[in-house]
């Protein structure tokens, strides 16, 4: 029982991070219709930023995280305004932006395996190995460390959406693109700001994953396969949905790997099978999107 | 004479010579040169039949180089495990990859854009795990080793002659592509990438167009697949991943999807610059390829044919300017 416990906290722990990465595909999927399958990189860069940060720069650790998210920020509102919008000006097809943004991901995955190699880098996380136990609930502190801090960004951007006059108009031009021009929401500056928040959250996830296993330029593509199928799961839809996508994924693979009597290599296909099954039977994913008005 | 006076002499010349030149040419080159030329052949055959499935039919489907390695290991297993005689192995492995890809194509009529994308990366990866994990009749992450291709009729085709079954391979995958582009079936193909919704009131039938499509260049992909696996008497799991999906995709965006030549171009330009970088700078030369697929998105989204299309046409102009005055 203690056992299976355990492996809820750290499922709920992976849960949480393909939950973020989805967020970061979500925050640009529904106003701009973009698939950004850099996130990946995005969140490899961002967990070696922070390493930078408090190993390189010696930065507090409360601070590192504000700190690597502010750089992604930058990052991903860079990328925006070389490569995406002057796409979206010359009115290319809905297909250009997702190919050049595959071409970032080559240029940034090379570049950051020029930089720093395929080696992986071992990371302490700020609690270092101990065990926190919380009555039955026991987990390492980075697992617990990683669910509060995943709530809290979607808190945040859930009261982002709800609360604030910007998250209104990227809702708005989600629901329709054109009407939102007319009623004078700022396109540019919407589609500019979604990718640096998708930048700055799929840094988020890359920072609080790398100290589970380790730091390594080639962590990109799986989080980004794996952020994918929890965004398919959930649904594109709303923002709970990427989290409940990301938890249902985590679950299915770490129950799988633990327990169902097949290699372990082969528990490698869950995701790609529970990715295969939601987009064919239920495209739109678990949670259906929320009336207008 | 009737068909081949109707395609007229510089048509038969023209092919006669490209022909002739594509199967001279392992006959001069050192092993060394000879390894890269064949396996340049296996790229441009599946960029010719990507470039059909992508730029003309407009799926954007990642599972190409999949089905050249079902193509692959499935003749190599019924010819090692099944004891299948080589023709009867050939037909079985284009009639599985057939099927698997008929299965696969009914993703293509449900899904668009990046999702097909994702959902035949889902399946390429499932293909990499069944193949890592299959044992004895996979071989494992290690691959199937130390098999050969059997004697046809008697005679083991080797060297440079086992380089003019790509050739083959390579100019009937152009030629059956060439005649369909030219079709009734082409021209659907690019209206449904065009305007699904008007191609649909025009009276083309989309999911069976797109499920032809897809099915078809895939096997096509299996025969190359197939004709590789003999390239160096091996087969793993790697060079059917993810990496060599994407660098298919890259080369006929940078070629000029949606044109033969293009993707031709693409696939000699980008697979020769990693034979010559790869031993120089070891695997950064890969961010030469997303340079040029970003410039090639944002500045001629036509790829290199578009540019040299454009060139043609101002020269032209330049010598019509002249003749003018």
């Amino acid at each position: 029982m203690s056992d299976l416990l355990e492996l809820l906290v750290s499922a709920s722990a992976s849960g949480c991070i393909y939950g973020l990465v989805a967020l970061a595909y979500l925050l640009v999927l529904r106003p701009t219709g973009i698939v950004n399958f850099a996130v990946g990189e995005w969140a490899m860069i961002g967990a070696f930023a922070a390493y930078l940060l408090s190993a390189g720069l010696g930065l507090p650790s409360i601070l590192v995280i504000p700190g690597a998210a502010l750089l992604m920020a930058i990052l991903g509102w860079a990328t925006e305004w070389s490569v995406v919008r002057p796409l979206v000006v010359r009115g290319a097809g809905h297909l250009a932006p997702i190919l050049v943004l595959l071409g970032m991901l080559v240029i940034y995955h090379q570049i950051m395996l020029w930089r720093f190699g395929a080696d992986q880098f071992p990371l302490e996380g700020p609690f270092g190995f101990r065990r926190v136990e919380l009555g039955p609930i026991a987990g390492t502190p980075q697992s617990f460390f990683i669910i509060v801090t995943t709530l809290a960004v979607f808190g945040a951007v859930w009261l982002f959406f709800e609360r604030t006059v910007w998250g209104k108009s990227f809702e708005a031009v989600a629901i329709n693109r054109r009407a939102a021009a007319l009623m004078g929401i700022n396109l540019r500056m919407v589609t500019a700001l979604a990718f640096a928040g998708g930048a700055a959250i799929a840094g988020i996830a890359g920072l609080l994953d790398a100290p589970r296993g380790s730091l390594e330029v080639n962590m990109a593509l799986p989080l980004a396969i794996q952020g994918f199928s929890a965004l398919v799961i959930g649904g594109v839809n709303r923002v709970e949905g990427a989290l409940l996508g990301g938890i249902i994924l985590a679950f299915a693979e770490d129950l799988t790997r633990r327990y169902v009597p097949i290699p372990s290599g082969l528990s490698l296909g869950v995701t790609p099978l529970l990715l295969i099954i939601f987009l064919m039977v239920r495209p739109n994913g678990l949670l259906r999107a929320r009336e207008a008005g | 004479m009737g068909a081949l006076g109707q395609l007229g002499m510089k048509w038969v010349l023209r092919w006669g010579l490209v022909t002739a030149l594509l199967c001279a040419l392992p006959f001069v080159l050192q092993p060394y040169e000879l390894d890269i030329y064949r396996k340049l052949l296996f790229w441009v055959a599946l960029a010719v039949s990507y470039n059909f499935l992508f730029g003309i039919a407009g799926q954007m489907a990642l599972s190409h180089f999949a089905f050249a390695g079902i193509g692959g290991y499935t003749v190599v297993i019924l010819l090692t495990q099944a004891d299948l005689g080589l023709g009867l192995a050939i037909i079985a492995a284009l009639l599985l990859a057939g099927i698997l890809a008929f299965i696969v194509s009914f993703a293509a009529t449900r899904l668009e854009g990046f999702y097909l994308a994702l959902a035949t990366l889902a399946f390429a990866q499932l293909l990499i795990v069944v193949l890592d994990e299959g044992g004895t009749l996979t071989g494992g992450t290690g691959g199937l080793t130390s098999y050969s291709l059997p004697a046809v009729f008697g005679t083991k085709i080797e060297g440079p002659w086992y380089a003019l079954v790509m050739v083959g391979v390579l100019l009937g995958t152009l030629a059956i592509l060439l005649r369909i582009d030219r079709s009734w079936f082409g021209r659907a193909c690019r209206a449904i990438r065009d305007n699904t919704e008007a191609a649909a009131a025009m009276g083309v039938d989309v999911a069976r167009t797109k499920i032809i499509a897809f099915t078809l260049t895939s096997v096509m992909a299996a025969a190359a697949g197939m004709v590789y696996a003999f390239f160096d008497n091996t087969v793993n799991p790697p060079v059917f991943g993810l990496e060599n999906a994407f660098l298919l995709l890259f080369m006929v965006i940078v070629g000029g999807s949606g044109s033969h030549a293009g993707a031709i171009i693409g696939a000699v330009l980008l697979k020769l610059s990693q034979d010559i970088l790869e031993p120089v700078v070891g695997h950064f030369h890969a961010i030469g390829f997303g340079v040029l697929v970003v410039a090639a998105i944002l500045f001629q989204p036509k790829g290199l044919i578009g540019t040299w299309d454009n060139l043609r046409a101002r020269m032209k102009r330049a010598k019509g300017g002249k003749g003018v005055k």
